[in-house]
């Protein structure tokens, strides 16, 4: 085969695929644009474009709250994975703190499923009052995503030179300030990659969030969204409205971090 | 992994000449770890001894630890056929899952590997469906794939590939391969950029001498590449294993684990007994059997991981 003829298969083949990734995010567009009886007309466009989705789908079901509540959480829960991740994984690889047991133990607790977490954590919740609230759920979130945040960041820290560390550390400086002066601002993307990592995780959970957020003050988008499965008429406008009005924050992220996000995916690779 | 011996050995010399200088460091050091540590324990090490206790006890959502029952519910767990059937679904989700995103992501890592045009667009749609809310993932084929007006009905119809609408998600026969479909979209691009990523750090000498040996295209992606992606291809299956393990959102919204148990994945199961029949004891006696399930189907994967670096690095 020639190679005009297989790069032709090939970029045909590129346009599959991607109309594979982005096919259901489009149907869903159309979606929110049909009116109830033009969705269960079928067909891939609308007859007639229905904007009232829109505004019906901030008014029957709290969107707008919901969206807020999943900003801050998944916020608020990504600082504090940063605060404590950062340091502790530094820590751990450079001066081997836990010798070979603490690393290889904090990646096996990322294999249990989270219903492992569901009741124990609840109960804990409870007992503390934070049940039902957002910094209960950001905590939550802060701890969850420590085991990733760690196997992101540990292969940062091996792309670290080392030489500054100790150039500072001959200058005079303690370890506390090598870490604030050397090695956060060396490390600064690969902390922006797993912070953003760290938000989408905590930004799309569902089961803990669900679990352990019970009012409209609290909910977040997935449990939201979750919430139109209830309805014995299912509002499938309405839902693929509030779905769209949820990634969209997602994909403005994805745009502007696109580079960040992958460097942070694959630093180190796997082997 | 090297993880520069000079720095650690150096200071603690040092630090046996003068004692009282060694124990501050090693204090600063756990002190910076210790949250993370703190966060394990509360995360992990809390929530299964939590669990091993109430697994023992009858305990309801309203009133824990009523009673001490031994064994009963791990017997309860394992001889309820709704349960361990749930076990037999969720490896088989796991599996057949990994192996189709591997196959697929292994495809369209190389296609970003080779193609001339549009490599760079494909890459940023491809972290499109990677960043979705599972819930939303649901959402979106649930429009799919619905009979009244959905649009895989309308599409099979107007080719005259079906004459009445099919209800996927609520037909015995396509409700696991539906969800299964959803979770391939979601997870291919991770896979695809992973191996891509694995691709890029192979050295490039090699494809060059097995060109000079006059390999082909096909020879060398099997003989060169494969074996050695190999060990990199093992550290995402048990990724990718790990996270199917997890699924619980896709059933939630998709199928609510029907039609009858069809798609009753074990977290769905657990989840079930624990909140509609309030049994926390069993369901905390299944969660236990549960995680020592996705170790073991897990563990063979790594063991490959390290019989492939071995043999090809």
């Amino acid at each position: 085969m020639s190679d005009v003829a297989l790069n032709r298969i090939r970029t045909g083949l590129m346009g599959l695929v991607m109309l594979f990734f982005i096919f259901p995010m489009i149907f869903m567009f159309m979606v929110s644009l049909k009116s109830q009886s033009d969705i269960a007309s079928g067909g891939f466009f609308p007859e007639q474009l229905f904007w009232q989705n829109y505004p019906d789908a901030f008014g029957s079901v709290a969107v707008a709250t919901f969206l807020r509540n999943s900003i801050i959480v998944a916020t608020v829960g990504a600082l504090i994975t940063l605060l404590i991740a950062v340091p502790a994984t530094h820590t751990i690889v450079r001066h081997q703190v836990g010798g070979k047991f603490l690393p290889a133990f904090i990646l096996a607790t990322y294999v249990a499923p989270p219903i492992v977490a569901l009741l124990p954590l609840f109960f804990l919740l409870r007992s503390t009052g934070l049940i039902n609230t957002s910094i209960g759920l950001a905590i939550v979130y802060g701890v969850m995503n420590l085991p990733v945040a760690f196997w992101l960041l540990s292969s940062f820290v091996r792309h670290l030179p080392v030489d500054f560390e100790e150039a500072a550390r001959i200058d005079g400086a303690g370890h506390l300030g090598v870490l604030r002066h050397i090695v956060v601002p060396l490390m600064l993307p690969g902390i922006i990659s797993t912070g953003i990592i760290c938000m989408i995780l905590g930004y799309n959970e569902f089961l803990l969030a669900s679990f352990f957020t019970r009012s409209e003050a609290t909910q977040t988008l997935p449990v939201g969204l979750s919430l139109f499965q209830g309805d014995r008429q299912l509002r499938f406008g309405q839902m693929a409205v509030a779905s769209l009005v949820g990634i969209i924050p997602l994909y403005f992220l994805a745009a502007f971090f696109q580079r960040w996000l992958i460097r942070g995916l694959t630093t180190g690779g796997v082997r | 992994m090297t993880v520069a011996p000079g720095v650690a050995a150096m200071p603690r010399g040092q630090a046996l000449l003068r004692g009282n200088r060694f124990d501050r460091r090693r204090l600063v050091l756990w002190g910076l770890t210790a949250p993370l540590v703190l966060g394990l324990v509360v995360f992990a090490v809390y929530p299964f001894i939590y669990l091993v206790f109430l697994s023992f006890s009858k305990s309801n959502l309203g009133t824990l630890f009523q009673d001490w029952v031994g064994w009963a519910n791990y017997g309860d767990a394992v001889g309820d056929p709704k349960f361990t059937a749930s076990l037999l679904r969720s490896t088989m989700f796991a599996l057949v899952t990994t192996a189709v995103t591997l196959v697929l992501g292994m495809a369209v890592a190389l296609l970003l590997d080779t193609a001339v045009r549009g490599r760079h667009l494909l890459r940023t749609l491809m972290l499109l469906p990677l960043l979705t809310p599972p819930v939303t993932v649901a959402v979106m084929w649930q429009l799919l794939l619905m009979p009244k007006g959905g649009w895989v009905n309308s599409f099979l119809m107007d080719l005259s590939l079906l004459s009445q609408p099919v209800s996927f998600l609520g037909s015995p026969v396509f409700a696991f391969p539906a969800i299964s479909l959803a979770d391939v979209w979601q997870w291919t691009p991770f896979v695809a950029i992973m191996i891509f990523a694995a691709l890029q750090t192979l050295p490039e000498d090699i494809f060059e001498a097995a060109q000079l040996d006059g390999a082909s295209r096909t020879q060398s992606f099997f003989y060169v590449t494969l074996p050695m992606l190999l060990p990199a291809l093992f550290t995402i299956a048990v990724l990718k294993l790990v996270i199917a393990f997890k699924v619980f959102d896709l059933v939630f919204v998709l199928t609510a684990g029907g039609p009858g148990q069809r798609t009753t994945v074990s977290s769905f199961h657990i989840y079930r007994v624990a909140i509609q029949q309030f049994n926390v004891g069993l369901a905390a006696a299944q969660t236990l059997v549960f995680a020592v399930l996705v170790g073991l189907v897990t563990l063979p994967f790594t063991t490959a991981h390290d019989w492939a670096l071995k043999k090809f690095h």
